[in-house]
């Protein structure tokens, strides 16, 4: 594979899981997953 | 096409049936298992409130369930792992999967405490023994260049902590949009997915470092080694300190007058930058010293935890302070692991570390337990900051004195491992 696609592949690949990061960040301002916080300090 | 990264063991020519196995599928699967399983298994906390609604039980009867499971992990860790390297992770793995799997359904249908204990408890306990980093670690450091290994096992470790910190809000998800108990069958297929990817790890290991040697004789070298003790005891600090904050740094986040987002964003960045630390230990080990950058890790652990404690207490700080651990998290693993394959060889890769990871458990149980105490009796966590960077300083000196050098024996010396 030429250099430059190879390059092209792994920026989109970073950018996808960038973005997937910062998607599941966010998932973490769930209200429901605040309201099982309660949860989390027994289980962890 | 040559595999870039990795190496195939000695009996896996090109032209052989485990030929497709190769190292890099091998890393992909391992990532993936470890995904799954420490995701999953991240998720018990969630039904908590769903179940004891729902049963009528109270919060003790499920958290002593968990207390179970996780003292089962570490127990059933040095075994899982000996069963590895006796007759094949991949059997090993799948079997634990199938033990997780019916773990989970039955504690969907537990209706008692004691059913409770012995699904989520004794079951998922054992299911994570045989699919967590003690055997798959064992597996991917089988399968490396001593060169790649450390690299090797920070990517697998960061497959791990991504899947601590993405399968969290997918399993509220399913709880909110099916119920807690369909959502507890779909996880339990989640882990279903684990038995095919076993096929992928099954490795012959007859010749790797140590292959004449006998388990006993393992246990026996190890023992009488100071560097595994050590290894032993500042992973026991490392289980303490991120069970402590893991468990209690939302309520104390809460009971300083932040609002539960601050806590849980906390517990988010930590997940999130954990990801991170792994992969830059991970690799950073490749290039140096692994005990040197294991003080590293404790010591920024005294700075940070020290750094805390003394700066006015604010949303920022939390934030900055949870990222700063989230680097230092897991970073331990590929170090540890790395440590073991480097002096004791891998041919018992997977027992050893095994026997180290329960360390890293006792650690745990006693960092949840102990901080809870310490705060019904003195009515806050301060005793348990400073037990914490206490331990840290501990942890490091300890890591000063390990030997890195492999330790000799009476055989040919191995080739590649």
């Amino acid at each position: 594979m030429a250099r430059h696609w190879r390059w092209f592949f792994w920026g989109v690949g970073a950018a996808l899981a960038a973005a997937l990061l910062v998607l599941i960040f966010l998932g973490y301002q769930a209200p429901e997953l605040l309201l099982d916080l309660a949860n989390l300090r027994y289980c962890g | 096409m040559a595999d870039p990264m990795l190496q195939r063991t000695n009996n896996m020519s090109p032209s052989s049936p485990s030929a497709w196995r190769t190292p890099t599928l091998i890393l992909v699967c391992g990532c993936i298992i470890l995904t799954l399983s420490m995701g999953i298994r991240h998720t018990g906390g969630l039904f908590l409130q769903p179940m004891t609604g729902a049963l009528g039980w109270n919060r003790e009867v499920f958290s002593f369930a968990f207390a179970i499971q996780n003292l089962v992990w570490g127990l059933g860790s040095p075994f899982a792992g000996a069963f590895a390297d006796r007759y094949g992770a991949g059997r090993v793995i799948a079997a634990s999967a199938l033990l997780y799997v019916v773990g989970l359904a039955l504690m969907a249908v537990s209706s008692t405490g004691l059913a409770l204990d012995l699904s989520a408890g004794v079951l998922v306990g054992l299911g994570l023994s045989g699919t967590t980093f003690a055997v798959i670690m064992g597996v991917i450091g089988r399968h490396t260049t001593p060169e790649k290994r450390s690299l090797a096992l920070g990517i697998a470790s960061a497959g791990g902590s991504f899947g601590q910190f993405a399968v969290l809000p997918i399993g509220q998800a399913l709880i909110s949009s099916f119920g807690w108990q369909a959502a507890l069958f779909l996880l339990a297929c989640g882990v279903g997915l684990i038995a095919p990817l076993a096929y992928a790890m099954a490795d012959g290991h007859k010749h790797v470092s140590g292959a004449g040697q006998s388990a006993g004789a393992a246990l026996v070298e190890a023992g009488g080694q100071r560097s595994f003790h050590y290894l032993f005891w500042s992973y026991f600090v490392c289980g303490f300190q991120t069970a402590f904050i893991m468990l209690h740094l939302p309520s104390f986040a809460v009971d300083s007058g932040f609002s539960a987002n601050v806590g849980m964003t906390g517990i988010a960045l930590i997940g999130l930058f954990n990801i991170f630390g792994s992969f830059l230990f991970g690799w950073a080990g490749g290039k140096g010293s692994k005990k040197n950058l294991l003080m590293l890790i404790y010591g920024a652990r005294v700075v940070v935890i020290g750094a805390f404690m003394l700066a006015p207490l604010s949303v920022t700080s939390i934030w900055i302070f949870s990222a700063c651990m989230g680097l230092l998290w897991l970073a331990t693993v590929p170090l540890t692991n790395g440590l073991i394959a480097q002096v004791f060889g891998l041919r018992f890769m997977s027992m050893l570390a095994g026997i180290v990871f329960l360390g890293h458990q006792l650690g745990s149980f006693l960092g949840a337990w102990l901080g809870g105490m310490i705060f019904d009796k003195t009515g806050s966590y301060d005793l348990a900051w400073l037990l914490s960077i206490g331990l840290s300083v501990i942890a490091a000196i300890l890591c000063w004195p390990i030997d890195e050098r492999p330790v000799q024996r009476a055989e040919p010396k191995p080739a590649g491992a």
